[in-house]
């Protein structure tokens, strides 16, 4: 049994723990006071993850709801190239998920670097593959890709995004600060196996998606206007094609097809050229089809009536050291004729009937020369000239048609003013913003740009262009049962080379409205440098009919062709 | 009373920590429930994706065409029938005034 504890011992004891709470003391006052701030950092460093969040970008769908751009989660791969054993095994190994070469991949793991990516924004399939497949010094994270899950359709009105997400063009671009959703860095805490606890504030919420757009355009007149005009451009051997299509009550449009289409899910390897937006973006001369819009302005300033006479020179006018042909030689014609058969003489003079000033004064009015202020980007204002740089011929070959640049949308734009009673609208395309939970924010009405004509004019105009279409040279463009109103145009192109016209280069044009009596479609077809016919009543205006006549059906606008049930029933 | 403090401080140490132990239980259960829903929500952007490719206007004309041997209507096979203002059944049946497309097709076929 062992006795009480000599002094001397006691002592002894009582000194060790001394020393070992002095030590444990010295400790925690070297790892809390002296040490805490290195350590607090590191400490932060392993239990913290900084993480960049951002919201999905807004939706893109048609006026009935029908998807046309989406974003979705997908996995992108990166490496660690100081990581990895063998580049070369990792890159054969990987090659055949991620769809990249072998050598391309060694090249890439083989650099002196802590991080480089592999593959991004690959297919959904292709990250659960690489799921099934962990290895060291190759991760994977998800990012927002943009999807178009129809294809080419309406692609140069959407535009697309860019790697980061960003909008490069059409409508992605002019609704960038609308689409994107917000972006925010947050930390959060791990723990030992990295998994995230305590997220900072579990009330938080996750970063705010983007705002919706919903469009003005038709997703099925859509697809009529691109299938009809790809058609024409591949019959025609042209370069190109354009078409419009718009409501012109309100200037909503319906449709924008340009030929050739390009998928704005695989733009890397296009170029500018091909995902341009003409139908905005490029000025042409528009010849014919521009006599409409000077009959316009001479029967408002009473210059011409319908059944005014001119004399069409047979055919043949000399002006201003130059000489004026009609393509068709004319005696005394009635100024409804004029337009009828497309007379260059008889545009010319009835252009020098109105003068420079009014003729100037009607092609601003009508909106040419300036940006109809549409909601896509990259619009150009075309070219028309004030009238102290015209020289002596320039009065007549504005009113057919040359010496002047418009864009597609500003014709299609001013046609839509006769079809209106005269009242000229501007164009949009898009008509709501939502926010995430479908309210809306922002809605565009139509909106009044001026009055151009009285409604007695554009009502008069309209029955001269009618004519075009019954008895003149826009025959191709008669939808049966409907009336139509519009004007040919064949245009020839000014060769870069010689700066001249060209003979052997033209842009082939219809632009009109239907139905005449309530119209609901105004429309222009543009194919550029169509190979042999190139007339445009021959290349645009059948277009113009098999589109207004899918879309009129379409749209459930009746016939005005009456005829008894009983008729119908016996062709059952 | 001595023992009951005891007790009553004991208690709430326990609830100290059975709390914090608590909540790190459920900060790994929300964690989870929000990778669930990532999951969920991914899928369902897929599906949405695919749903809008396979409902491409190009596409089904194109499963119309060719599968189904439908084509578009001559001209006169559609006929536009006004439907009754007092929103009854049937159309407003009165041969004079109901305005229907021609159903004559080109080459005198019905």
């Amino acid at each position: 049994m062992a006795g009480p504890l000599s002094r001397g011992r006691r002592y002894v004891v009582l000194l060790l723990l001394l020393c070992g709470f002095g030590v444990v003391l010295f400790r925690l006052v070297t790892l809390q006071v002296l040490q805490a701030a290195e350590l607090t950092v590191k400490a932060d460093r392993q239990h913290q993850k900084t993480v960049s969040l951002e919201g999905a970008r807004g939706t893109i769908i048609d006026r009935h709801g029908k998807m046309l751009a989406m974003n979705m989660e997908v996995p992108s791969v990166f490496g660690v190239p100081t990581a990895l054993d063998s580049p070369a095994k990792t890159a054969r190994y990987l090659s055949p998920v991620l769809h990249v070469s072998t050598g391309e991949l060694e090249r890439k793991l083989r650099q002196d670097r802590g991080f480089v990516w592999l593959a991004r924004k690959m297919d959904p399939e292709q990250g659960r593959r690489l799921e099934r497949m962990p290895m060291d010094g190759i991760g994977v994270v998800m990012e927002g890709r943009r999807f178009y899950p129809k294809g080419p359709l309406l692609s140069h009105v959407l535009g697309f995004a860019g790697m980061d997400g960003e909008g490069l063009e059409g409508v992605e671009r002019r609704y960038e600060s609308h689409l994107h959703g917000e972006k925010r860095v947050t930390v959060l805490q791990r723990d030992a196996l990295g998994r995230t606890v305590f997220p900072k504030g579990l009330a938080e919420q996750n970063p705010a998606p983007g705002h919706s757009l919903v469009l003005t355009i038709d997703e099925v007149i859509q697809y009529i206007t691109e299938k009809e005009l790809e058609e024409a451009v591949t019959r025609a051997h042209a370069k190109s094609g354009t078409m419009i299509v718009l409501d012109p009550q309100t200037g909503a449009l319906l449709a924008l097809a340009i030929s050739p289409r390009f998928d704005p899910n695989a733009v890397a390897a296009l170029g500018p050229d091909r995902w341009r937006n003409r139908a905005l973006t490029d000025a042409y001369e528009p010849g014919s089809t521009m006599k409409a819009f000077v009959a316009a302005a001479a029967i408002e300033e009473r210059v011409m009536t319908p059944t005014t006479m001119v004399f069409g020179e047979n055919g043949r006018m000399a002006i201003a050291n130059t000489v004026i042909h009609d393509h068709e030689k004319l005696g005394w014609v009635t100024f409804a004729q004029v337009i009828q058969k497309s007379s260059n003489i008889g545009a010319a003079k009835t252009g020098m009937a109105l003068g420079d000033q009014r003729l100037y004064r009607y092609l601003q009015g009508f909106g040419f020369g300036q940006r109809t202020e549409i909601d896509l980007p990259g619009e150009a204002g075309g070219l028309v000239k004030n009238p102290r740089d015209w020289g002596r011929r320039s009065v007549a070959s504005i009113s057919m048609g040359q010496e002047i640049g418009v864009t597609p949308i500003q014709m299609v734009s001013a046609i839509g003013a006769i079809a209106n009673g005269g009242v000229l609208m501007k164009p949009y395309v898009v008509s709501e913003i939502r926010d995430a939970q479908g309210r809306v924010l922002k809605q565009t009405f139509p909106q009044v740009k001026r009055r151009v004509v009285s409604p007695e004019t554009a009502r008069t105009v309209t029955t001269i262009l009618e004519g075009v279409v019954t008895d003149g040279t826009g025959g191709k463009a008669a939808i049966p049962g409907f009336r139509v109103a519009g004007k040919t145009g064949t245009a020839q192109k000014i060769d870069a080379r010689t700066g001249a016209y060209s003979a052997t280069q033209f842009v082939g044009s219809f632009v009109g409205f239907a139905p005449a009596d309530n119209p609901r479609l105004a429309m222009i077809v543009v194919i550029d440098e169509p190979q042999g016919e190139a007339w445009g009543g021959t290349v645009a205006a059948p277009v113009f009919r098999r589109v207004g006549e899918q879309v009129l059906n379409y749209l459930g606008v009746s016939s005005n062709e009456p005829v008894k049930l009983a008729m119908a029933s016996e062709g059952r | 009373m001595r023992i009951l403090a005891v007790f009553v401080g004991l208690c709430l140490v326990f609830m100290f920590v059975w709390e914090r132990v608590d909540m790190v239980r459920v900060g790994y259960q929300i964690e989870r429930l929000k990778h669930d829903r990532v999951m969920l929500q991914r899928e369902r952007d897929e599906l949405q994706v695919k749903f809008s490719a396979l409902s491409a206007p190009d596409r089904i004309a194109k499963v119309a065409s060719e599968k189904l041997g439908m084509g578009l209507p001559q001209q006169g096979q559609v006929i536009m029938v006004q439907s009754r203002p007092d929103g009854g059944p049937g159309p407003q049946v009165a041969p004079g005034e109901v305005r229907v497309a021609k159903n004559d097709l080109p080459g005198g076929r019905r």
